[in-house]
């Protein structure tokens, strides 16, 4: 069924990004794109429900209701996987703030020592 | 400085270029002793205090070492990358030193280790409570460290019997190569990673950790190497 290879294809990615991905623009751009894809196919789901039901049939699942869990199942843990990266990546920088302040510091308090014995 | 203490011995000449780095975190209980008795050997000693909510910081400074403060509690790996960027920016610094704040390791071990760097011009020395009969681990540590050796082996090829021993030297040439992005416990499999793709001369040599009642309250879980292992992983 095309909607089992989707499915694999997505949690694959979700795999990968949670293993591989960089800080880099072009992330940030596909990650925008895909909010606001999200966005619009929410939007059109909402306007038009009985075409959920007609795109479900088109990759082989059952009821619209069901592509929309799947689509939210998805969504939800690569937000899951994207925020995880996000909170590493702030932990570095705090550390490497929290080392550029103790080691000035550590310098300063040498200084001054210095200065007290001269 | 000079030793306060009168009946403390000069720290010895030889390893004035070795510098003692000490991840400091909630070691009130035990950290004056430990620096006082590193200073009978070595000058250099700096701990790494890494926000503790005890005294250690003053009580360190008192015994003697130099103490760099991080404003916050980052992780013991955080510390060291600490220590090793201070000791680096001190130009007669030849080698370093990690040291437990918890009192396990023995200083003996520690100036075996030092001399062995200085004199056979060994870049890398891991220390390692299997290689004689002195420790005496039980039975779950002893299966929690060994799982972490293999998981070493396999994801650096060096065979090391003991991969979590806090007591090692490293050359200056070796912290070069060393940046710890780890700041939790992953650090002891990181450093190990690092050095081992430096290709640098390496080799283990025999320790005894001490079990005191004290240091078994901070050990690890044989859960926290699937955290350890993680963390390797994904950076």
């Amino acid at each position: 069924m095309l909607s089992q290879w989707i499915l694999v294809g997505a949690f694959v990615f979700v795999g990968f990004y949670l293993l591989k991905a960089r800080r880099s623009s072009n992330q940030q751009a596909i990650r925008r794109l895909f909010i606001v894809l999200a966005l619009i196919g929410g939007l059109l789901a909402a306007l038009f429900p009985e075409y959920t039901n007609v795109l479900a049939g088109l990759v082989g699942v059952g009821r619209g209701a069901d592509l929309l869990l799947y689509a939210v199942v998805v969504f939800g843990l690569f937000y899951a996987v994207y925020q995880y990266r996000r909170q590493l990546w702030q932990e570095k920088v705090n550390t490497d703030l929290a080392r550029a302040l103790t080691l000035t510091q550590a310098k300063l308090d040498q200084a001054l020592g210095d200065r007290d014995e001269a | 400085m000079a030793p306060t203490g009168s009946s403390s011995p000069a720290p010895r000449a030889e390893l004035d270029s070795v510098w003692i780095v000490i991840p400091l975190f909630n070691e009130a209980e035990v950290i004056a002793g430990v620096v006082h008795d590193i200073k009978t050997q070595f000058k250099n000693v700096v701990c790494v205090d890494d926000g503790s909510s005890d005294e250690s910081a003053v009580l360190a400074k008192t015994a003697g070492a130099i103490v760099l403060q991080h404003p916050m509690n980052l992780g013991q790996g955080a510390a060291l990358q600490t220590g090793f960027d201070y000791v680096v920016s001190r130009p007669e610094a030849t080698h370093v030193v990690t040291f437990d704040a918890d009192g396990q390791h023995r200083l003996r071990d520690a100036v075996e280790m030092a001399e062995l760097a200085l004199t056979k011009r060994i870049s890398v020395i891991y220390g390692s409570r299997f290689l004689d009969k002195r420790t005496k681990p039980g039975l779950k540590k002893r299966i929690v460290l060994k799982v972490a050796a293999l998981m070493t082996r396999v994801f650096t090829g060096l065979r090391l019997t003991d991969a979590h021993n806090g007591l090692r030297v490293l050359s200056r040439e070796a912290l070069g190569k060393v940046r710890l992005e780890q700041n939790g416990m992953s650090h002891a499999s990181e450093i190990v990673h690092q050095l081992a793709k430096s290709r640098l001369s390496w080799r283990e040599h025999p320790v005894e950790v001490l079990y005191t009642e004290y240091s078994k309250k901070k050990g690890q879980s044989l859960l926290n190497s699937i955290n350890i292992l993680i963390d390797l992983i994904v950076r």
